[in-house]
């Protein structure tokens, strides 16, 4: 009997929770929408045949098929959205309410009756709006389940956004990106925040890094072809105003942006699905044919300044008509947006260095040469390497060389101030306003180990010349040497503080004492795979595990343009002795000699040279 | 009633045959009527396709609910929930990597009962991995793989292997972001087997990664394949229960408390699943002693008659009961989906893995010492639990503490599989709880 007491109370059970099923599985939101605008409607009916057809229509699911845009798509928003193509619920409450006819959209009114240019039974809704058109609860038909890619936009914000970024995402402009799937032209006028976002990608020099198939070209970034269609608005908008938040590693810029111009370039971005409705595949063969290359190496302002130009020879032009070639460098430097990352004047982007007297500090070869390829020169630099025709580089250059009004200033202060505070910053400390674009990161003068253990002499030569393979420029057109001294004074006494000690003579040849040959490069390279990888790294490049846990960084030994200026003597000295201030220890402690020493220098030239051999014969490929 | 009416009507009018019509249907479908006798009891169990798999009279130990706690029937109705909600899944899925999500949506959306079906396959297999592995824990912790049953536990174990197979297979037919990187980590630990690893990785995916082919093989292996061959082995292991004597029990239970019993029976032969061996394993015909036909094929035999032992008619005492499990189970699975829905995360997006990237929740124990070392943690110490499990009643040879839990003569036995469990267990917590991007460790709280 007590099993059939527990079966006849298990039986009840499951009855009702078959009852709570079938409530739940039958009862549907969205027939009581129906229902409710068939009786609103029915109402409102004008004769009795419309009543008629009203009152005998029962809920059924609405659906529109959409195959003209791209993937077929299955939109049966019209199932809640009953009313969205009936203009006497205009003023109706969700999701009864018309949806508003607008001229803006191409709309006509037509004998008083509104006309769509969009029509819904061709288009459906989620073409523009994005959302999950299959969905039938507001949940996910809105797109609000944080796993659906494309929530509506502009309207719905998932759950998991940061809360700072979900109501900045908010707005109907953001639909502007879907309009630009059929929308193609640049200058269409009803996508102002895409057209907005595309010109920022410019003069904020985004396409310098990152590459957008049809408007740039840039490989240091991310592709972004299709970006829009990879993540949504939350992300978007993140990577552009915390670069490093969803990637560590990244080194892209924090730009200064306006809120607006952030939403216009989230919103451009969001537009680039890699593929748009309204062209095949046949049309855009047929475009890359027709125009060679991308558009925007030359945007159609400064075609007619080229074209001028590149009538002439080019090196005749830059040498024998010089204020053409510098008044077209100059547009190009306005127009390529080199402001949106360096200072030039009173423009200043706030992330590399000021170029506003370059041409006291580099010359015309220098900066072609950087131009063309700025990691040749300072290998770690995150300048992109601009495509223009050399022409175009030239004429920068000259324009960069005309510059060479250094602000005037009397003192020392005054001095760090204009020229060293960008880097070294304002208190001497090395993070200044553009350290973290750096690499070598600016010398800190507040490390009074390193800076005491240096000569005096040494520390005005790296003013005067500069240091190769950095950022560090020669400032001697700038400073004498006089002014030099009083500035490393300035220096000392302000930022290093410590009094400077006489520097005990060490012993240390000045060329290196073991000659350059195989055998000491192989010995040499066993030396540093023992002792040098755990900080500079395997490959040498200065990114060993221990270096994210040191500053000033571990230098990078492939950097030619540092190692092949720096003297044995010098290398020498830091290896035998360490370097005071920084974690590289004294390897005499260690009980490497002379000759060990002797051979790990030649093995770091070996590394420069074989470099240097290679770039060679790769140049020489090229001009073949 | 109704067989005594088809008998003598010889001369049956036309009209009496339309008003008989119906009780003619009915009786040559179920050949008798509900009984109210022992003879109809034993002959309604005899003659029901569905019913014959039972003894006619089982053993009361048998139906002792705590004995068994009804795990290998609940596998049993779990399997055939998600026979039935699979069927009917198929109308709609299509395995394509273009529509498969698609078809998700609409289940959840468009589908009368869509979601309601999806989340009771889902949490039915999820369930049915568990209950079996409760199951094959019962039948450790109470000897029941000893002689004669020492195949049936093989098949169990193979059958248990089959079940994360099939659930396996079936975690990649969504198509969504925790179907493909799950089948991706999954796949990847199978191609750290030695040799073959990597072809019988490719054999699975069709393919060098997760993709149109791989989803393709598991469907079919998910639908065809692997629910064919369950099939026939749970055939198998049911009539190998009745083969190898019925559920096990300790000798104890065969005691006669009946007072008019009256032939002392030999305990070796006492109850529907005697053991009727003798040492050399030959039967032993015990002269004094009457038995059926049955008793001839092989040693168990069913009784019928009126030799007093401890057992009850299956219709209904054991009817009844798995009745009742059946409904409880059903009640489970109806409960758990009504509450929560099955997972559907992002579309596959093959260049962005989730951090981490997890294995099914049974699969995580596995991923926890992959991630110390590929090959042992993914290949060598699986496959030998597998092979110890395989190898269990032959290795474990002793007669003593069949048909009690936790028997005190089998404490080695029982500490040994307790810690096996515990330790997977354990393993699995850490995999589902414990670990977070880079599979380090990370606290849920």
């Amino acid at each position: 009997m007590k099993t059939r007491l527990a079966l006849a109370l298990a039986s009840i059970a499951i009855l009702v929770v078959h009852g709570m099923v079938f409530y739940q599985q039958f009862f549907h939101e969205w027939e009581t929408y129906q229902k409710s605008y068939f009786k609103q409607a029915s109402t409102l009916s004008k004769n009795e045949a419309e009543k008629a057809v009203l009152d005998s229509r029962s809920p059924k699911i609405e659906q529109i098929m959409v195959t003209q845009f791209g993937n077929a798509r299955v939109d049966r928003c019209t199932t809640c959205h009953i009313g969205s193509d009936d203009p006497r619920f205009k003023d109706a409450p969700h999701p009864y309410k018309a949806h508003p006819y607008s001229e803006a959209l191409g709309d006509k009114q037509v004998n008083g009756k509104w006309e769509r240019r969009h029509k819904f039974a061709d288009i459906g809704c989620t073409v523009c709006h994005d959302g999950q058109g299959r969905g039938l609860e507001e949940f996910y038909a809105h797109g609000e389940d944080e796993f659906w890619t494309e929530p509506m936009l502009g309207y719905v914000v998932q759950e998991n956004w940061k809360p700072e970024y979900q109501k900045k995402l908010k707005g109907k402009e953001f639909m502007q990106a879907n309009c630009t799937q059929c929308h193609t032209e640049n200058d269409f006028a009803s996508t102002p925040l895409v057209n907005k976002g595309r010109e920022l990608f410019i003069t904020k020099n985004c396409y310098g890094c990152h590459r957008i198939e049809g408007v740039s070209n840039g490989t240091l970034g991310p592709d972004l072809s299709d970006v829009g269609k990879k993540w949504k608005l939350d992300y978007i908008y993140e990577s552009i105003v915390d670069p490093r938040a969803n990637s560590k590693t990244s080194f892209m810029p924090q730009f200064k942006l306006t809120e607006e111009e952030t939403k216009a370039l989230t919103v451009f971005l969001k537009s680039r699905r890699g593929f748009n409705f309204a062209e095949t595949n046949l049309d855009r063969y047929r475009a890359a044919l027709d125009k060679g290359h991308v558009e925007t190496s030359k945007p159609p302002t400064t075609d007619t300044n080229t074209e001028n130009a590149d009538k002439g020879d080019t090196t005749e032009a830059t040498t024998s008509a010089p204020s053409t070639s510098v008044a077209l460098g100059q547009t190009l430097v306005d127009q390529k947006a080199c402001a949106a990352c360096h200072k030039i004047g009173d423009k200043d982007g706030g992330i590399a260095p000021d170029l506003s007297f370059e041409g006291l500090m580099r010359d015309d070869k220098w900066v072609v040469a950087h131009f063309k390829d700025p990691r040749a020169l300072v290998p770690d630099s995150i300048m992109p390497a601009f495509s223009f025709s050399d022409n175009e580089y030239q004429a920068m250059s000259a324009y960069l060389m005309s510059l060479t009004q250094a602000p005037a200033a009397a003192s020392a202060k005054e001095n760090y101030q204009n020229y060293c505070a960008r880097c070294h910053g304002d208190k001497g400390d090395g993070h200044g306003m553009i350290a973290t674009y750096l690499d070598p990161y600016p010398r800190d003068f507040t490390n009074a180990g390193f800076m005491n253990s240096k000569p005096e002499d040494r520390l005005i030569k790296s003013i005067q010349e500069g240091v190769g393979g950095t950022s560090m420029p020669a400032w001697k057109n700038v400073l004498n040497e006089e002014q030099s001294k009083e500035l490393l004074d300035y220096i000392a006494k302000t930022y290093t503080k410590q009094k400077r000690q006489n520097i005990k003579p060490k012993s240390v040849p000045e060329k290196n004492p073991v000659a350059m040959s195989t055998q000491s490069n192989a010995r040499g390279e066993q030396i540093y795979l023992q002792r040098c990888t755990g900080c500079h790294g395997r490959k040498a490049d200065g990114k060993g595990a221990n270096s994210l846990d040191i500053l000033p960084r571990p230098r990078n030994l492939l950097n030619s343009e540092f190692v092949n200026s720096t003297s044995d003597k010098r290398l020498f000295e830091s290896i035998m002795y360490g370097v005071q201030g920084t974690a590289m220890p004294p390897w005499v402690d260690y009980g490497l000699t002379k000759n060990d020493v002797g051979d790990l220098i030649n093995y770091i030239r070996s590394l420069n040279q074989e470099k240097n051999k290679l770039m060679a014969a790769n140049f020489v490929k090229a001009c073949h | 009633m109704v067989y005594s009416m088809s008998k003598k009507s010889q001369k049956k009018s036309f009209l009496s045959a339309i008003t008989e019509f119906p009780a003619a249907v009915w009786s040559s479908v179920f050949r008798n009527p509900l009984p109210h006798t022992d003879l109809g009891r034993s002959r309604t169990s005899f003659t029901n396709f569905f019913l014959h798999m039972h003894p006619v009279k089982v053993h009361k130990h048998t139906l002792k609910p705590f004995f068994t706690m009804g795990l290998g029937l609940m596998s049993f109705f779990l399997f055939l929930i998600l026979v039935v909600t699979g069927v009917l899944l198929m109308f709609y899925y299509v395995p394509s990597t273009a529509q498969a999500y698609d078809r998700m949506l609409d289940l959840r959306g468009s589908v009368a009962f869509g979601v309601f079906l999806r989340n009771m396959h889902r949490w039915s297999a999820h369930g049915m991995v568990a209950v079996v592995f409760l199951h094959m824990c019962r039948v450790f912790f109470t000897g029941s793989y000893k002689k004669p049953r020492e195949f049936n536990w093989v098949i169990g174990v193979v059958l248990f292997l089959l079940t994360l197979f099939l659930s396996f297979t079936g975690y990649l037919l969504p198509w969504d972001q925790l179907a493909f990187w799950a089948i991706t980590v999954g796949t990847a630990i199978a191609g750290y087997a030695p040799v073959v690893g990597d072809q019988m990785r490719f054999l699975l995916l069709g393919d060098t990664t997760v993709g149109q082919e791989a989803l393709l093989r598991f469907y079919v292996l998910h639908v065809a394949v692997l629910p064919l061959i369950t099939t026939v082995l749970i055939g198998i292991h049911f009539w190998r229960i009745r083969k190898d004597g019925g559920l096990s029990r300790p000798d104890e239970a065969d005691k006669v408390e009946t007072a008019e019993a009256v032939v002392p029976l030999e305990p070796a032969l006492a109850g529907a699943g005697a053991m009727a061996y003798t040492a050399s394993g030959d039967i032993d015909f015990i002269e004094k002693k009457k038995y059926g036909i049955q008793g001839l094929v092989r040693g168990p035999f069913t009784k019928v008659g009126n030799v007093p032992d401890n057992t009850v008619y299956s219709w209904p005492n054991l009817l009844l009961a798995e009745l009742f499990v059946f409904i409880l189970t059903v009640l489970g699975i109806l409960v758990m989906s009504y509450f929560f829905n099955a997972p559907l995360e992002e579309p596959v997006n093959v260049m962005h893995p989730p951090n981490p990237a997890k294995a099914p929740w049974y699969f995580l124990g596995l991923q926890e010492m992959v991630s110390y070392s590929a090959f042992w943690g993914g290949v060598g110490i699986p496959g030998i639990e597998v092979l110890i499990l395989l190898l269990v009643p032959y290795l474990d040879r002793g007669k003593e503490g069949v048909g009690k839990w936790f028997a005190k003569e089998r404490l080695l036995a029982n500490t040994l599989f307790m810690t096996f469990v515990v330790v997977n267990i354990i393993l699995i917590i850490i995999g589902t709880f414990f670990r977070g991007e880079n599979w380090e460790f990370a606290s849920p709280f």
